[in-house]
Parts: structure tokens; C-alpha cells; sequence
């Protein structure tokens, strides 16, 4: 949460000569930051974050506070000021007493009620400096005692409510959880119906408040308001954290009641606020002050041993250091034994818990920047990367080989997760989404990809990217399947354009991809398609993508996709490189010609080479598909470079004649191929 | 002799006539002239011998030495005129995205460190992202983590699934991995959050480092920030550390580093002279706990920061929302 502190105000608590900016500077190095300086006319307003732990700052009377502990180690001169009228002793000044009948249902509920009536009350407008604090701090003025409530909640940290006393049935209020279906308007107009559990206040069948979060319609103050109930309370914080989440409301009350406030400090807030009614609208008090206490916060002491310290420190502080510090915090502290004992102040009673609380305390006041950097001393752990680190050198690897990455959002569309024709038991589905455009935890990176092309189509004609990234499948039970998936996108390609990456990814990564027919229908085109696996596992595939979701993008051309999970390669070994002698004598090179059938695949003919001519022929490579009419009817001719190397020596003509030879019998025999002369 | 002054001028004329490498052939190879010419000594009377030997070897030096300087000589072409602001041809290179430029220099300066990158779920049970962080459910410091929750039934002991809404789930869950510190973890990740503006995507990337061990100081906690931007944004940039509050360190620190643009003057670009780089802070005792560490023996710093953001203080991109748009034309300028 941020607040506006406007400096004149803090200086009424917090007497100093150092200068707003230099205070400001202070002050982010070692409490609450200050964002931003503004100037409005004349004044300087702090706008300052304000961290959970440390809502006993995020006031006026609180920064002071904090201020001056800051001040004090700098060695500046710093003295604070308590507001006035906080030890006001409060006695009825009427004799015709109104009479509050308070009760509280659970006493978990409310840990501090405290009221008071005032009558003879004048509702005007607020005196000018009151009305220029407000607005300098972000509220707007209203009237004297609503005004008044607000003046005390920036000042103190405390909020606090006033009812118009006349609209209270009886003097009679019942706090209690709300049941479910209860309806409240409140001040704001807006009208709400109430789950189970929220903390309201009753009076005479009504509910008149929503506490701690928004005041009721119809007890607020009016012009005619003529007896005041002035209110100061502390809330359980996690009902009131329940209230405020399932009613979307935020209030400056609400958050602070959420994160607790300083019970002990209760009663001089109410006092304050009488005091400055009386000032503001001529006041009487009117009845007895009503303070139940039904909770009343341990005083915890706190023990933290000195080398501990030292040890966050990484040097020996002098224990007088210490305890200065934590006694211009608001600390009791004692020492003994080399341990420090404080006591935290009521208004640190929430967040200072532990030893490493009074560690924080003491380092940050000395200052952070007064500790000096070094380089951390243990061991280093003998650990293995994860397969990220392979991944980081992967895509390094496909920039060279010409690929563009990109990086899009997990999560999709319920109109991209039907492109993806993933079965609805294994769709991760998001409970909250943003919007209907982020819904769904994708299970490909296919479409995305499509979709990416799609969108720079008319700016690159040849587009190749790529992208990895997980996806998601749901398993019955546990957490969801997230490998890491590397998909590839090329437009204006072809088939074997795309198998040339396959084919290249598997030499980067040192593994062994097959390439086969596809046989399960995945999000590409059943006849241009082929499976990719790493020993006998599919891990893979690729091929021309599906016509419905080119369609759905509206592609101009066709669209060659691959997918490859490379958590399932990455857990497999690599497969290991050993040293194979290197032939002496070069190889006798020759090409062969043949004409086979169209519906005869490359692989049956390398195949069958391998099996006739080993050991002899030692590599063969193709290095032409020729088609043409004169070959005839489904014919086309494939040309094969034949490498023939033994180890003795060169091979001798008739060496390679008769390997020829079976080549070629074997050829015309198994695949009726005829050899072009 | 004549024979042998015959011999010479044969290969004298080879020379002019012939490469160095057809020369040598020509000459000294199998068949070359002086090859032949040495066969031909058994011709000669016997008394000749040792002279038409002498002679000949004299007759070889001298070639050898011409043969010699004729390899040492510039080989004649005709001139090429070379335009060399023509452009050369190259082989066409992708780009890698700016995130993964990041995260691999991050990588590499950490892994020098010590710290190895290890890998968490992204999806992952709500215990890891906060419960086990010593943050319970009624906890207001969960707001700060806007976060996307998943379908389905909770888990008795784990909670919720969520989108972790930070790398955080990792150091319990390395702590679990690990068993035994000494901890130098790097955890990179994809992170979701319910927000889109000029700085926040609802997806985007963090990186979280972990160290736990015997003796960590605040000071280390600094020296390794130093380290880290000295290396990554340059050795005329400093950190600072500032008071803040997260749940799972105490004292919990926010990180500065000096404006790129006024070097720490201050402009309108950072706050007096300052970027927010990230959070960081001293591991929680009950975060130790949670990961079944003794935090009487062990302590430790964590951090972790938007690798969106470091970017777009390096690179002064304006909406960290470009990152994520896939224009190619916007890819292809890293």
C-alpha cells in the first residue's frame, strides 16, 4: 500500500532541522520507501510504500516514529512529539447520559471495542488545516466528524467510525458473524448481500455496519446528526481479509484492520478524537466510555544470541550499538549472557516474532550499506545441472542453423484448445482466468506457432522459428505432465526441408532419431507427416500441418511443422563416441543409376545395399531423385555414390567390379530396378 | 659431359615450362629426367663413373636450388579487382529471443558462482508456492501474488494447484531434492500472474538463486549481487540494498541498482539515480524448516527478480509487452 505523508504534518510530531529531501533519502535506505517527493504548493508530500509487516508506520504519528529511530543513528537531532489529547481523561459532561448497550457475540471477533457518545455536536464544515491535511494526503473533506474519523486514521493508523447516535435503535448494537443472504447498503450507496462469517453490527433488526470495512447507510452522519457514537475497534484480521475477498471491496480501514492494529493504542486514539471533536464541533461528551477488552495481546520477549548476529552480519557489532538502536525503536532491551532480550514495543507486537526479526531491526538501522560485500566462502555443492542448461546451448544451436526463436503465451484459448483436438480429461483448465483469451494451459506448441506465422506472413515470406517451451497434460491424479517440447514452424518449405532439421537437431544433441511413416494422426496431414523416435519410443513428430487449423489462421501457404518432447530425449544418454580407425588408403568412388518404381522408397534401396555390399562398401549417399517421362509410366531414377574402402589397401578394380556386380543383381532381382548405362 | 649438359638444359626447360608441382615430377619423379639419367650410369666406362657422378650431382644441386626458389615464387595471376564494401555470402542466422539472451548471461555468470540451474514444476501445488514459504492461506501477503489457480479437486496435504506467480517453489522443493546443503541453486522459469499493463505481462519469466550454508552473510548476499551486475549491466553500475518485506526471508531486502541513463544523478527515468532490480533477502528459519534444514545450523540468502524487466532496463524497451507480440520484424533486430 502507498501513503501520502505531507511533511509539515510529520513535522508537527517529529521535531527536526534535516531538510524533506535528505529525510526521504534516509528513510529508503532503512524503513519504508519513499517513491516519490512531490511538491504541492508550498508543501512536500512523501508518497511512501508501505510493506505488510509494517503498517505501524503507514501514519503520520507512526513515520514519525520510524523517523526518528532513523535519525537518531545518523546522529541527527531529532526529538518526537505525541499528538495532543491521546492521555485525555474522557468523563461524561451531561447528566442526561445516553446509555450504549454493547454486545459481543464471539470475542474472537473484536479484540478492542472502545465507544463513547457525544452530543450538542455542530456538523459543519472542518476547520481549514484539517481540510488542507486531508487533501494533501489524498481525502476528501466531507464534514467536521466525518472528517475527523479520517484525520485520526492518517494520523494514528488508527480507523475509527461515527454513528449518528439518534439512529441507533435503543442504544442497542449486537456484533456478531453475518448468516448468509443478509443485506447491508452502506455509506457509498452500494448494496451488498452478505456470505456467512463477515463481522457486522445490529441494531434493532438492522445491520448498521460492516466493520471495519465500510460504515451502514442508515447510521451515517447527516446534517441534522445531533448525538455522535464514536467508535474505535480492533477486528479479527483474517475475517476481515474473508470479508473484503468475497465482497471485492478495498478500503484504507479494511486493509489496516487486515493486517492488525495497535490494540494498546486504541483507547488514546478514542481519546484523541474526543478531544478534537470537542475542538472541531463544540462536543459534549455525553456518556460513559465503553472498553471491552476481550484479547489483550501477550507481551512477548525476545531473545537473540549476539553471535547469531554476527553471523547475519558477517562482523562484531558492539552491543552497545544494539541496544541504542532497538531502544530508539521503542524497545525494552537487556543484556545478559551475550544474548539481547527486548521486548517489543505494542505497536511491533504483529511482525516481530523471531530473533531474525531484531536481526532486520539493528542491520537495517546501522545501515545495509555500511555492511561490507563479499564473496561467499563455503563449498561449492557437487551438483548436475538440470537439462535447461542443454537447452540454453540447443537454441543457441538453431540460431545457426537459421532458426528465429519466439516466445508465446501458455496459456490459450478456448478456440486454439479446440485446434489442438486434445481429449477434455487432459486439458488443464485455469479456475480464475484473466480473460476468455488466456483460459487453458496448452497442450502443443503447435498452434501457437501457426498462429505466429500466420501474423507475420505478409511481413517475411520465408519464415523458420522455433520455440520451447512446456506444455501441459492433466493426469488423473497429481500434478500435471510439463515436458519440454521444441517445435519448429517453416513457411514456404517442404517436406524434407523439415526432415533436415530433424535430422540436424539429432546430431546437436547426440542422439539417435529415427524417422519413420507416421501411424497415429497428430495435428499434421496423415500423407506428409513421418513419426520421430529415439530407440523405441516415439518422441516425436513432423510433417504438413493440419488444413483446419492452417485455415483457421488463414496461412497463405503451407505450413511444415515439428514437435519433439525433449524432456523424454534429455532423460535418455546420450549415445557415447568412441574412436573407429581411420582408413589409410582413400576410398574408390562410384556412382550408380538406377530406375526403380515410383512407390519404392529410398530407405528399401540403401537397405538392401547395406545388406548385400558390406563389408566392401562402407557408405552410400544419395545424391539424385530423377523423374521424367522418357523413364517410363511411375518410374523415377535414383543415383547412388558408392564408397568402396578396405582396410589393406586401395581395392582393386575387380574388387569393386564384382561388389558392383552383386549391387546390381540384387537391385534387378528384388526391386526389378534397371541400371542406367 | 655433354650427356649431362644435355640432361640440364632438359631440365631447365621443364622448369620454365612446368608448375613447381608438375616439375618436380617432371624432373626428380620416377620417370623425371634425372631419375633416368642416374639409371643411365651403368652405361658409362667405368673409369667415367666417379666424374659423370660428380657432375651429375652438381648438375642436380643447381636444379634442386632453381626448383627451390621456384616453389618460394609467387605463383602469376591475372588481377582481380576486389570490391570490398560488396556484401559477402552468408549463411542466413536466426535470432534467439531477448529472454534467452538473458537467461543464458545470467546462467553463465551464476555457474561461476557455483550455482547450478536446476528445474521446478510450473505448474505446482499451492505448499510450494506459499504455504511451505511461511505463508498460510489467510495471509494478506498473498495478494501480492496475483495468482491463476487450476481446476480441479485440492490435494489433502498440498492444497491448490496454481501457475507459480514466482520461482520461489523452487527452494523448498530444492531443499527437498538436495537433502543436505551446501545449496548455490538457480531456478529459471515461466511465472503467471493476473495483470497486463505497459510492465507486467501475465506471463513472464523469473529467476531465483538460492544459497544455504554454514556461515551466509548479508555481505555475501551483497558481494554476490556485485558480482552479478558488474558483469551484467557493467562495472560502472552498484547495488543497493533496501528494507522491504517478503515472507520467506528476514531481513528481506530490495535490490537497486544504479540508472543506466544518469549513472546514480538521478533522471527521469529512475527514482534519485536508482532501477528496482529485485527482491532478495536472508532464507526464513521456518522456510528451512519447511525444507527440513536446521536453521540453527544453516542459514542462507535467496533472491529473485523479472527477467523481463532486467531486459528492458538493458535495452530501454518501453512495453515489456513487444516482448511477448512475436513481430518478426522486432525478433529479428536482437
Amino acid at each position: 500500500m502507498n501513503i501520502k505523508i505531507p511533511v509539515s504534518w510529520l513535522r508537527e510530531y517529529l521535531k527536526t532541522d534535516v531538510a524533506a529531501k535528505t529525510m526521504a533519502s534516509y528513510l529508503s535506505l532503512a524503513g519504508p520507501s519513499v517513491e516519490r517527493v512531490v511538491k504541492h504548493k508550498e508543501e512536500y508530500i512523501f508518497d511512501i510504500e508501505i510493506t505488510t509487516n509494517r503498517f505501524d508506520s503507514a501514519s503520520i504519528f507512526g513515520l514519525s516514529r520510524e523517523t526518528f529511530a532513523i535519525l537518531k543513528s545518523k546522529n541527527e537531532k531529532a526529538d518526537l512529539v505525541a499528538p495532543k489529547g491521546q492521555d485525555f481523561q474522557i468523563q461524561p459532561e451531561t447528566k442526561d447520559l445516553s446509555v450504549v448497550d454493547v454486545l459481543i457475540k464471539d470475542k474472537t471477533l473484536c479484540h478492542r471495542f472502545t465507544a463513547v457518545v457525544i452530543d450538542n455536536v455542530k456538523i459543519r464544515q472542518s476547520p481549514a488545516i484539517i481540510k488542507h491535511r486531508l487533501e494533501s494526503s489524498g481525502v476528501r473533506a466531507i464534514n467536521n466528524i466525518v472528517d475527523l474519523t479520517n484525520y485520526i486514521m492518517l494520523e494514528l493508523g488508527q480507523p475509527m467510525h461515527a454513528f449518528d447516535f439518534d439512529k441507533i435503535s435503543n442504544g442497542k448494537m449486537i456484533l456478531r458473524e453475518s448468516k448468509s443472504g443478509e443485506k447491508i447498503t452502506t455509506l457509498d450507496g452500494k448494496k451488498y448481500v452478505l456470505p456467512q462469517g463477515v463481522i457486522v453490527i445490529e441494531s434493532g433488526g438492522k445491520l448498521i455496519d460492516l466493520c471495519g470495512i465500510m460504515g451502514g447507510q442508515n447510521s451515517q452522519i447527516t446534517r441534522r446528526t445531533k448525538r455522535i457514537l464514536l467508535f474505535v475497534q480492533s477486528y479479527d484480521p483474517i475475517r476481515i481479509r474473508k470479508a473484503t475477498m468475497a465482497l471485492s471491496i478495498r478500503t484504507d480501514a479494511a486493509a489496516r484492520f487486515e493486517n492488525g492494529v495497535d490494540v494498546e493504542a486504541i483507547p488514546k486514539a478514542l481519546a484523541r478524537a474526543v478531544y478534537l471533536a470537542k475542538q472541531v464541533s463544540n462536543a459534549r461528551i455525553s456518556s460513559e466510555v465503553i472498553d471491552i477488552l476481550s484479547n489483550k495481546p501477550k507481551q512477548k520477549s525476545i531473545t537473540l544470541d549476539e553471535a547469531k548476529l554476527h553471523s547475519y552480519l558477517g562482523f562484531k557489532l558492539p552491543k552497545e550499538k544494539s541496544i541504542k538502536i532497538l531502544e530508539s525503536l521503542g524497545f525494552k532491551v537487556n543484556f545478559q549472557n551475550q544474548t539481547i532480550i527486548a521486548i517489543p514495543p505494542s505497536w511491533r507486537n504483529r511482525d516481530i516474532k523471531d530473533d531474525v526479526d531484531i536481526i532486520e531491526e539493528i542491520a537495517r538501522i546501522y545501515g545495509y550499506h555500511r555492511i561490507p560485500s563479499t564473496i561467499p566462502q563455503g563449498k561449492i555443492p557437487n551438483e548436475i545441472s538440470s537439462n535447461l542448461e542443454h537447452v540454453i546451448k540447443l537454441k543457441n544451436d538453431l540460431k545457426v542453423l537459421g532458426l528465429t526463436e519466439v516466445m508465446t503465451y501458455s496459456i490459450i484459448s478456448n478456440n486454439l484448445l479446440a485446434l489442438s483436438q486434445t481429449v477434455k480429461n487432459k486439458v488443464v483448465e485455469l479456475a480464475n482466468p484473466l480473460t476468455d483469451q488466456w483460459q487453458y494451459m496448452r497442450p502443443t506448441l503447435l498452434i501457437s506457432l501457426a498462429q505466429v506465422a500466420a501474423q507475420n506472413q505478409y511481413i517475411k515470406d520465408s519464415q523458420k522459428i522455433f520455440e520451447i517451451a512446456r506444455v501441459y497434460l492433466k493426469k488423473q491424479k497429481g500434478l500435471p505432465d510439463q515436458p519440454l517440447i521444441l517445435a519448429i514452424a517453416l513457411t514456404n518449405s517442404n517436406f524434407y526441408e523439415a526432415k533436415g532439421f530433424v535430422e540436424n537437431i539429432s546430431g546437436i544433441i547426440g542422439r539417435d532419431l529415427k524417422i519413420y511413416k507416421l501411424k497415429k494422426k497428430h495435428l499434421t496431414q496423415e500423407d506428409l507427416s513421418a513419426a520421430i523416435s529415439e530407440g523405441s519410443e516415439q518422441v516425436g513428430y513432423f510433417g504438413l500441418i493440419d488444413s483446419k487449423i492452417s485455415d483457421y489462421f488463414e496461412l497463405n501457404g503451407p505450413l511444415y511443422v515439428v514437435e519433439i518432447n525433449l524432456t523424454e530425449i534429455f532423460n535418455k544418454a546420450q549415445a557415447p563416441k568412441s574412436y573407429k580407425k581411420i582408413h589409410k588408403y582413400p576410398p574408390v568412388i562410384e556412382d550408380i543409376s538406377v530406375i526403380v518404381a515410383e512407390a519404392l522408397e529410398i530407405g528399401d534401396i540403401l537397405e538392401l545395399l547395406g545388406k548385400t555390399a558390406k563389408p566392401l562398401l562402407t557408405k552410400a549417399d544419395v545424391i539424385d531423385v530423377y523423374r521424367d517421362k522418357k523413364l517410363g509410366e511411375n518410374k523415377k531414377s535414383v543415383t547412388v555414390r558408392l564408397y568402396f574402402q578396405k582396410a589393406g589397401g586401395m581395392p582393386t578394380p575387380s574388387d569393386v567390379a564384382t561388389t558392383r556386380g552383386q549391387i546390381i543383381s540384387a537391385l534387378e532381382k528384388t526391386y526389378r530396378a534397371m541400371v542406367r548405362k | 659431359m655433354q650427356e649431362i649438359e644435355y640432361i640440364k638444359q632438359e631440365a631447365l626447360k621443364i622448369l620454365a615450362e612446368n608448375d613447381f608441382g608438375s616439375s618436380y615430377v617432371k624432373i626428380f619423379g620416377k620417370s623425371g629426367v634425372f631419375t633416368q639419367a642416374a639409371k643411365k650410369i651403368k652405361d658409362v666406362p667405368e673409369k667415367n663413373r666417379p666424374i659423370f657422378g660428380q657432375e651429375l650431382n652438381k648438375a642436380k644441386k643447381e636444379i634442386e636450388q632453381l626448383l627451390l626458389e621456384k616453389r618460394t615464387e609467387k605463383s602469376t595471376r591475372p588481377a582481380i579487382k576486389i570490391d570490398v564494401t560488396a556484401p559477402g555470402k552468408k549463411r542466413e542466422l536466426g535470432h534467439l529471443h531477448l529472454v534467452s539472451q538473458a537467461i543464458s548471461e545470467i546462467v553463465e555468470i551464476f555457474n561461476k558462482l557455483g550455482f547450478t540451474l536446476q528445474s521446478y514444476p510450473e505448474i505446482d501445488w499451492d505448499y510450494y508456492a506459499f504455504e511451505s514459504l511461511n505463508m498460510p492461506a489467510s495471509h494478506p501477503a498473498r495478494d501480492e501474488w496475483e495468482t491463476f489457480f487450476v481446476k480441479g479437486e485440492k490435494d489433502p496435504k498440498y492444497g491448490n494447484l496454481v501457475l507459480t506467480p514466482h520461482t520461489s517453489n523452487g527452494q523448498v522443493r530444492e531443499m527437498e531434492r538436495a537433502k543436505k546443503p551446501p545449496i548455490r541453486m538457480l531456478n529459471i522459469s515461466r511465472c503467471y500472474r493476473r495483470q497486463i499493463d505497459i510492465s507486467h505481462t501475465p506471463m513472464f519469466h523469473q529467476f531465483e538463486g538460492l544459497l544455504i550454508d554454514k556461515k551466509v552473510t548479508i555481505g555475501d548476499l551483497k558481494g554476490t549481487f556485485d558480482y552479478f551486475t558488474t558483469r551484467f549491466f557493467g562495472p560502472e553500475r552498484v547495488t543497493r540494498l533496501r528494507p522491504h518485506h517478503f515472507r520467506f526471508t528476514e531481513p528481506s531486502f530490495e535490490v537497486d541498482v544504479t540508472c543506466g541513463i544518469c549513472l546514480g544523478k538521478g533522471c527521469r527515468l529512475c527514482k534519485a539515480g536508482w532501477l528496482e532490480l529485485g527482491g532478495a533477502g536472508m532464507v526464513h528459519p521456518n522456510v528451512l524448516s519447511s525444507g527440513k534444514i536446521d536453521p540453527k545450523i544453516y542459514q542462507g540468502f535467496a533472491f529473485g527478480w523479472g527477467i523481463e524487466r532486467t531486459i528492458a532496463m538493458k535495452t530501454n524497451l518501453p512495453d515489456i509487452r513487444l516482448l511477448y507480440q512475436n513481430d518478426i520484424r522486432f525478433l529479428e533486430q536482437f
